[in-house]
């Protein structure tokens, strides 16, 4: 497990503890990679993320045209994995996790031991502080750079 | 009133019992919940649907059909399960003071007619 | 007969299904009538199967007659249906009393001080139990009396938790010290290896193997649904299977001990047998350690 924000890495190790999901990524909702615990190719990370941070954006979309208030989670099951999204807040703004769990645990775990985590990352996160802009050039840098801490290169 | 909601008053009306539900054991969620406050029905349905698959597979691995009733006990309550057809389980939390007997017998009953 | 077993009489044949049964059983025994006493308690047990005090009056009437085994599955039943009864506590401990088994005993005891700590005979029978001791606690057989004849085993039968000889010597295997021996007891460790014991008789005891993989880490989820319920620390888990009775109890921090027993013998039984094993496995592995 690596993680970008030293404050993730106990509620995250507690839900991985809890939950035995196989996959975890957290990310905000433009896709920056915040933690990830199971991936092995950087790539496969970037992929999930863009992917993961597009799906919880058209279905808020999706919400907000059926004049539903924001889906809490979104499950899909598949026959050997299953994967969960779920968007959440947190005093650094809205994130979202994406989980993918096999059948020796469940849904129901899943989301439990989820739901706990965001409670705790919302009690050990530092009080939030001015973020300058994110400018164009940066941003590639400041992936790489992130890359590099979550895959510890 | 439907049947699950039928079978959850009986249960409920079993003095000592703090909260039933009917859970879908394989997910661990919620399908329908009578509980009185201070009873979590998502940990009760995670936690309870875990255990049950657990123990279903402890006894197949003992070659026994698998259980119908299952009770865990702690120090300040207990967690009772009765499996009924297709993945459904009615589950209640109970005070260390309640009825056991009575609780089990319903719940025997009840999770049979479920559907 | 007297006027309140004629009453009692009455009533019972005007409303069979109404619980004077409890009443007019208890009069009869107190008065020596034990046949007559035994089949109205048994009526009334047929109609309510899950009355603990219908269990604890049949297992002082049965304990009267001399059928201690009987009397022991019965309060077994009545401890299963409500744990905290001190009658049914008093009554297995003096049975234990009488089997030798005197720290079994002493445990049943004192949780029937924890549940009634204002009950003197408790304290009285506690203070006199000991291994020395030959004559059963006063205290105890004010709830239960003693039978005239001396006390044979509880049940020699392989189930039986009465242990024959108290004082074997140090057992080289988990249950050696348990009556019956390991057959249907198995301590688990918490990565799901068997430490001993096995389920059958087949080499290898292959089924012991599945169930012991299948409990690894069940001490952990038992434990942290009982938390997170707000339930406490776990003591047992019971299953009930059409096949049999599975009780899973902590044997220690890293070891869950299974016992498992046909479907004729009741849970409460299993219960028990499941936490003397318990105690036999705690023994052994401070021996290990």
């Amino acid at each position: 497990m690596k993680a970008l924000e030293p404050w993730v890495v106990g509620p995250l190790e507690t839900f991985l503890a809890e939950s035995a999901a196989r996959l975890t990524l957290l990310m905000t909702t433009s896709g920056q990679v915040v933690a990830q615990h199971g991936f092995s190719r950087s790539l496969d990370v970037m992929t999930a993320a863009a992917l993961g941070a597009g799906i919880v954006a058209s279905t808020e979309e999706l919400a907000r045209l059926m004049g539903a208030a924001r889906f809490e989670a979104l499950v899909h099951n598949g026959q050997r994995q299953s994967c969960m999204l779920a968007a959440f807040a947190t005093p650094r703004g809205r994130w979202i996790g994406l989980v993918v769990f096999g059948p020796e645990t469940s849904v129901g775990i899943v989301r439990l031991f989820f739901d706990q985590m965001v409670q705790q990352l919302a009690v050990v996160a530092p009080r939030e502080q001015a973020q300058p802009p994110m400018l164009a050039e940066n941003f590639e840098t400041e992936l790489n750079a992130s890359l590099k801490a979550l895959f510890g290169r | 009133m439907t049947t699950t909601q039928t079978v959850l008053d009986r249960v409920t009306r079993v003095p000592g019992v703090r909260g039933a539900l009917v859970i879908a054991a394989t997910d661990g969620l919620v399908v329908a919940e009578q509980l009185m406050d201070g009873v979590d029905g998502q940990a009760a349905a995670a936690l309870t649907g875990s255990l049950v698959g657990r123990l279903v597979r402890t006894a197949e691995g003992a070659a026994m059909r698998p259980p119908a009733f299952i009770h865990l006990r702690g120090d300040g309550g207990s967690v009772l399960a009765a499996l009924g057809p297709d993945d459904l389980v009615l589950v209640a939390v109970v005070g260390p003071d309640a009825n056991l007997g009575l609780a089990r017998l319903e719940m025997l009953d009840a999770a049979s007619r479920l559907a | 007969m007297t006027d309140d077993i004629r009453g009692l009489t009455a009533r019972l044949a005007d409303e069979p299904g109404s619980l004077a049964f409890l009443e007019l059983a208890e009069a009869l025994r107190r008065r020596g009538q034990l046949e007559a006493a035994h089949k109205v308690a048994r009526g009334g047990l047929a109609r309510y199967p899950g009355l603990a005090d219908a269990h604890d009056l049949m297992a002082r009437i049965l304990s009267d007659q001399g059928d201690l085994a009987g009397a022991f599955d019965a309060w077994a039943s009545a401890l299963q249906l409500d744990p905290m009864r001190t009658s049914a506590l008093k009554g297995v401990g003096f049975l234990y009393f009488r089997a030798g088994e005197s720290a079994a005993a002493m445990e049943h005891l004192q949780r029937a001080l924890e549940v009634d700590p204002d009950d003197v005979s408790i304290r009285q029978a506690i203070a006199r139990l000991g291994p020395a001791r030959p004559d059963p606690p006063a205290g105890v057989a004010d709830a239960t009396p003693a039978p005239a004849t001396p006390p044979p085993a509880v049940t020699p039968a392989a189930d039986s938790p009465a242990e024959a000889t108290p004082e074997e010597p140090a057992a080289s295997g988990p249950f050696d010290a348990v009556d019956g021996g390991e057959r249907g007891l198995l301590l688990v460790d918490a990565s799901g290896l068997r430490l001993g014991g096995r389920l059958a008789d087949a080499p290898g005891d292959p089924a012991g193997d599945r169930v012991a993989a299948q409990l690894a880490g069940v001490s952990r989820e038992a434990a942290r649904a009982t938390r997170l319920l707000g339930l406490g620390a776990w003591h047992t888990i019971a299953l009930e299977s059409p096949d049999g009775h599975v009780v899973l109890t902590p044997a220690s921090a890293e070891t869950v001990l299974v016992a498992a027993r046909e479907a004729s013998l009741p849970m409460g039984r299993v219960t028990l047998l499941a936490e003397r094993a318990a105690r036999s496995a705690r023994a052994w592995l401070e021996e290990q350690s």
